[in-house]
């Protein structure tokens, strides 16, 4: 009954007038004082907590993991999968409302923009904790590939179709069963609890009216052995929110659509499907566009960038998939590899600011299938709105889509006889992945790489040199965001003088090691256990990196707001808050730190 | 000695028996915070507008069963009150009679001692009507927040340390968020959160900061 208890307050601001009323009679409110413990890791919570005053920290044994303010909530993991992924405790004096875990769950089911803000709120924790615990696979694809029988399934009750309406309520009461399996003879049907309301309610149906006539006997169903996406495409094109479950020739329970969306985010899950389904170029238009819509929407639910990127370049990497698979004719695709590089590569690419991409080939292929397959390849990429690689680094460019033979002999040029584009290349080369086709080629290529620069401090050197390519930017950006702090002007340019560097540099390093992975927090991560770099250092470069990633986002979502593109890379000093300008102060001085690291070790004042 | 001989001769008194529970043990640790909205603040010629009460279990606030009801007064309502509390003459109108809200009222609140700000007057305003209908007033033992507040702010101060018990002050002091003010439902509630803090305070042995005359920043010079 709280009035006070604030609808506007996302993602409450998605429920409509009656279903908040709905919610406000059953809220109560919590003190806790300080450090007590609100909900213990591991233990179910009866309540979706939101902070009305005081601070509570979420915690992973010692280590705070967040700290959650007023109008914050927690914990959706504990809501639903009965098992918080953390422990909240009160840091001071702290009082939440007290939301109870039904209604929350009614609401979810019942409003979808509620459940999609809810879930991509837990599947951000999902996938914080899959990559805590699970070091090769992304978190959305480990989910999207998990097997139906690996989610938690509603158990398969049965009844018999003989049975009254009122029996099938109570035992759905009993068993805490929604959705019942109906024996009718040598047919089996299915009954929810919404039938049974709307016949008795709706359709003034009497009590004792039979089941049978209310259940449905065409059963949507989806193997035990499927993947989670095979599940989830069967919902969306049957338009049905529950699957029946089969194993084995028999039913062993149901799946929901809530049990499922807890596991990913937003509605990126539809998106893989869709791609999927796509049979001409133009079927893909949809889901390319929302692959970038979604990047709004994650970072307004406050995705982390990281998580952010990973889904992205997840999602691409299975549009250009597709996209090969359409237009390539049978000789590309027999001989080819097609591969996304740079940040594309990395995995660190959120908003679409270029292209880079090409193609490896193991053997030549007739030259009227090459010149077609770049020409279209492209402007689909170009016609779905990625805008062309400002430096050329194309599929439709003769030297990023050639024969696997000749493209070493490309970098060989590149690594003897270097001209000033020559480090940009090989760097973004460094950073290719396979999409699809034989990826073999994409690693003999990179090998052939790191057998020519490793050891020839020269050549490393040269490369290296990249680092100081915007000289000093960050370095008068320094001194500059000093001499501004609160009054600024001043105008800074991220990629530049912080993305960078700190990629590059790390580049650098990962080709000097043999460091395989292409992420750079991959790369730092190995660096540091080959003991390269301190520990302590990568950690604080990680956390620039994200930084620099996240304020970059920003500024490329207001750019694309305005339409003013070119400065999609542009900070203004102005515009942050003091705490920001103290995070990116910081952030650079990691960079510098970095930069005069990689200066000594790669001797770049005597070049 | 006296309240319990009091006590003892109200159980007696008491016109109606059913009310009897109104003397039972209360439950283990539960209180009910409640406020009245009033025709003016003159508890003789003066009415009752609307009341609510919120139980608090524990360190939990219950306001998901919590009790609320406009009245209809006797007394005439004053101008300044309605500018107060907002309640319209016409609001009331189909309102019920205290006699008639108080029974569910009293039911409501059981032998739980009440939690109020000034929880005297609304004591007060409430025992007119207790009075007439059960003879006796109500015999729930009684919290006032601005004493907890004073014991934690003030039963140390030197003296000649400036008091300030009002409401909007101690809801700022303890940092709670102000809600909609003279209503009754969330004046209850905003005592039931400053009673839930202050007895955590107590409990800890935590006092709040007081503001010494040096801690204030200097007047301006020139």
């Amino acid at each position: 009954m709280p009035q006070a208890f604030d609808a506007q307050n996302p993602p409450f601001d998605r429920l409509t007038h009656a279903e908040i009323n709905e919610l406000r009679s059953t809220i109560d409110i919590g003190y806790w004082g300080p450090g007590e413990v609100i909900v213990a890791r591991g233990e179910a919570s009866p309540f979706l907590h939101v902070v009305i005053k005081g601070s509570v920290e979420e915690r992973d044994g010692d280590e705070v993991e967040h700290v959650l303010r007023a109008k914050d909530s927690f914990d959706a993991r504990a809501l639903v999968h009965g098992a918080a992924g953390s422990t909240f405790l009160a840091a001071e004096e702290t009082l939440c409302y007290l939301l109870p875990k039904d209604i929350i769950v009614r609401l979810i089911k019942r409003n979808t923009g509620f459940a999609a803000f809810f879930y991509s709120e837990l599947s951000r924790k999902l996938t914080d904790y899959a990559e805590q615990h699970d070091d090769n696979t992304g978190g959305v694809n480990r989910v999207l590939r998990a097997r139906v029988k690996e989610t938690r399934l509603h158990d398969a009750v049965f009844i018999d179709a003989g049975a009254t309406i009122t029996q099938a309520a109570q035992m759905m009461e009993e068993r805490h069963n929604n959705t019942l399996f109906v024996n009718d003879g040598t047919r089996t049907g299915i009954i929810t609890g919404t039938n049974l309301a709307r016949s008795a309610v709706l359709l003034a149906m009497p009590l004792d009216t039979k089941v049978r006539d209310v259940a449905h006997f065409e059963i949507f169903s989806t193997n035990a052995d499927d993947f989670i996406f095979e599940a989830l495409i069967k919902m969306t094109r049957h338009r049905v929110r529950r699957l029946a479950v089969v194993s084995q020739g028999a039913y062993i329970g149901t799946l929901e659509d809530v049990d499922i969306l807890g596991l990913v985010a937003g509605n990126s899950q539809l998106i893989p499907g869709r791609i999927d389904r796509a049979r001409t170029i133009e079927d893909l238009e949809l889901p390319a566009r929302d692959i970038q819509h979604q990047v709004e929407r994650l970072h307004r639910q406050k995705v982390q960038v990281e998580v952010i990127a990973e889904i992205t370049s997840d999602l691409n990497r299975a549009l250009f998939a597709k996209v090969f698979d359409l237009i390539a004719p049978p000789s590309i695709k027999e001989a080819g590899c097609l591969m996304v590089m740079g940040s594309e590569g990395r995995g660190e690419q959120t908003v679409r600011t270029d292209q880079d991409n090409g193609l490896l080939l193991a053997s030549p292929v007739p030259q009227t299938d090459l010149d077609r397959f770049r020409d279209e390849f492209t402007s689909a990429l170009q016609r779905f709105g990625f805008p062309p690689c400002p430096g050329n680094i194309m599929v439709r460019n003769p030297v990023w889509s050639q024969t696997i033979d000749g493209f070493i002999r490309q970098i060989k040029s590149w690594v003897m006889t270097p001209d000033e584009y020559s480090a940009m290349y090989l760097g973004v080369f460094f950073d290719a992945v396979a999409v699809t086709g034989r990826g073999e080629l994409v690693d003999q290529a990179k090998a052939a790489m790191s057998n020519m620069m490793q050891g020839e401090s020269a050549y490393l050197a040269r490369f290296a040199k990249a680092i100081d390519q915007f000289e000093d930017a960050s370095a008068g950006v320094l001194s500059a965001i000093m001499a501004t702090v609160g009054v600024g002007s001043d105008v800074i340019h991220i990629k530049k003088s912080g993305t960078f560097p700190l990629v590059h540099g790390v580049r650098v390093m990962a080709i000097e090691k043999g460091v395989s992975a292409t992420s750079t927090a991959e790369r730092l991560n190995q660096l540091a256990q080959l003991g390269a770099l301190s520990q302590d250092l990568t950690d604080e470069m990680h956390s620039a990196l994200n930084y620099f990633m996240e304020v970059r986002l920003k500024s490329q979502i207001e750019a694309m707001r305005t339409g003013r593109h070119e400065e999609e890379a542009i900070v203004r000093l102005g515009e942050l808050s003091a705490t920001e300008r103290d995070l990116l102060r910081d952030a650079l001085k990691v960079v510098k730190r970095f930069k005069e690291i990689l200066r000594t070790r790669y001797h770049l004042g005597m070049l | 000695m006296h309240r319990f001989l009091k006590r003892r001769l109200d159980r007696m008194r008491l016109k109606d028996n059913a009310y009897s529970y109104l003397f039972d043990p209360s439950p283990e640790d539960e209180v009910v915070s409640i406020d009245c909205e009033t025709t003016g603040l003159n508890t003789k010629t003066d009415d009752i507008v609307s009341v609510a009460a919120i139980k608090i279990r524990g360190n939990r606030i219950l306001t998901s069963e919590a009790f609320q009801a406009t009245v209809k007064p006797k007394a005439h309502m004053a101008a300044d009150s309605i500018k107060i509390h907002q309640i319209l003459r016409s609001d009331v109108a189909q309102e019920r009679r205290i006699e008639t809200v108080l029974p569910d009222l009293l039911k409501f609140i059981g032998s739980r001692p009440l939690v109020g700000y000034w929880i005297d007057f609304d004591a007060k305003m409430l025992n007119k009507n207790v009075q007439q209908l059960l003879g006796i007033t109500l015999p729930n033992a009684r919290i006032d927040v601005s004493d907890l507040y004073y014991d934690r702010k003030y039963s140390k101060a030197p003296p000649g340390t400036k008091v300030d018990l009002r409401f909007a002050e101690i809801l700022a002091d303890l940092n709670l968020p102000p809600l909609k003010a003279h209503n009754a439902f969330d004046d209850a509630l905003s005592t039931a959160q400053m009673y839930v803090v202050l007895k955590d305070l107590k409990a800890r042995g935590v006092f709040l900061k007081r503001v010494r005359s040096w801690d204030t920043p200097l007047p301006p010079v020139g």
